[in-house]
């Protein structure tokens, strides 16, 4: 079996640091798309690495040790059982993990509609802490935007707007399914965690410039971000991100000029796409050749 | 009715359509009052010769009880809500404050 089977494992941390420049371009929608697509792809190629590894377990079968001198087909170089075994145990856990996100996920939406009917698109908590998500669309039901009266208080008008229109904007292009994909992804293949943390960060990007848009002035939402993050009640109990936080990032690209395509970034994360695409099929081509071989 | 929040106090048609961003006629905010009350959204009471309305408190307390818990849930939960503004490290605070002011942190 060639080394191609171990490539695609690795290559996320390469399509990671391949995808960070985007973060700071002018098209944040489309980058957090291509990237969610990217980790997904990802993800089923070092899938089927799995897959393929843990399925020369089966070598060591006797029917298949005999049927191996006999093969028309050669089988490729075998792996190390305890190799293969690890794979096994790893595609348990990942198939686990998947699921457990999902779960998740549905019991945080089910949370938040269980706080009440909107009206107008708008839910409002009498909480003093200045808060705002974004409540997904169910099936015939719209989405909405949960806010709390602290942070209606705590801006200005044209301040609350953008905070709205930032919502809104993740509610029309449907940012938890991008996110929720790429998290699925980085659940399967843990490797492909700082992408899925990349992808975060791009859609709220998407929604802060839909959001400068919808006021005409992207210093407004910056100050809108600030003001909510400094005022703490927006504060996880954890830290995440090292080296500055996507607050941070986002008050900083807002403060900036808007800012080009950056070529040499696309082209950088389309190349890493297409190796691990091509080190895949390839991975996936001895995977048939071998599956041919045992039938 | 995020204006009306905001303001904190009970507001009259005339100073909600002031707070208002969208440029909407008094009639039309007028309407929109009357039609909330009715819905049982906003409260009202005769103030001089309109009225003043206020946001009801009952659906935005059981959504607070509900939000609070969410929010006071476990932390992998928390990480799922696409909120506002969260992932704030303690060492943010001063370079947020600076591009606040307009210096860029070198």
């Amino acid at each position: 079996m060639s080394l191609a089977v171990y490539l695609p494992l690795l290559l996320p941390v390469l399509l990671a640091a391949a995808a960070r420049p985007l973060t700071t371009t002018a098209a944040p929608e489309r980058a957090a798309r291509a990237l969610a697509s990217a980790a997904v792809l990802s993800a089923a190629v070092s899938t089927a690495s799995l897959v393929l590894l843990a399925l020369t377990l089966l070598d060591d079968l006797p029917a298949l040790e005999a049927r191996e001198h006999t093969a028309s087909f050669p089988l490729p170089e075998p792996v190390p059982g305890p190799l293969a075994a690890a794979a096994a145990a790893a595609l348990a856990w990942a198939g686990w993990r998947c699921a457990a996100m999902l779960r998740r996920n549905r019991a945080v939406t089910r949370d938040l509609l269980a706080a009440g009917t909107a009206h107008d698109g708008l839910l409002v908590a009498d909480l003093p802490e200045a808060h705002a998500v974004a409540v997904p669309a169910g099936i015939g039901r719209p989405g909405h935007v949960l806010v709390t009266a602290g942070l209606l208080r705590l801006l200005d008008r044209t301040e609350r707007t953008a905070v709205l229109a930032h919502e809104e904007a993740h509610l029309r292009h449907r940012h938890h399914r991008t996110v929720a994909v790429a998290a699925a992804a980085a659940a399967v293949n843990p490797l492909l965690r700082p992408l899925a943390r990349v992808v975060t960060l791009l859609v709220e990007r998407s929604a802060d410039e839909a959001a400068a848009t919808a006021v005409g002035d992207r210093g407004v939402v910056a100050r809108a971000i600030a003001k909510v993050a400094l005022s703490g009640g927006d504060r996880p109990a954890g830290g995440l991100a090292a080296g500055g936080s996507d607050v941070v990032r986002r008050v900083d690209a807002l403060t900036r000029p808007v800012a080009g395509r950056s070529r040499r970034a696309t082209a950088g994360v389309t190349a890493v796409v297409i190796t691990s695409a091509t080190a895949g099929s390839t991975a996936v081509a001895d995977f048939i050749a071998v599956a041919r071989a045992w039938l | 009715m995020a204006a009306l929040w905001a303001a904190g106090e009970p507001l009259s048609a005339a100073q909600l359509q002031a707070a208002l961003d969208a440029d909407l006629a008094y009639n039309t905010v007028q309407t929109i009052l009357v039609r909330m009350h009715d819905k049982g959204l906003v409260e009202r009471r005769t103030a001089g010769r309109g009225h003043v309305y206020w946001p009801a408190r009952d659906a935005a307390t059981a959504a607070a009880e509900q939000m609070r818990a969410v929010l006071d849930g476990p932390a992998d939960r928390q990480a799922v809500l696409r909120r506002f503004a969260n992932d704030l490290a303690e060492d943010d605070l001063a370079v947020l404050r600076a591009l606040l002011h307009g210096e860029r942190p070198t």
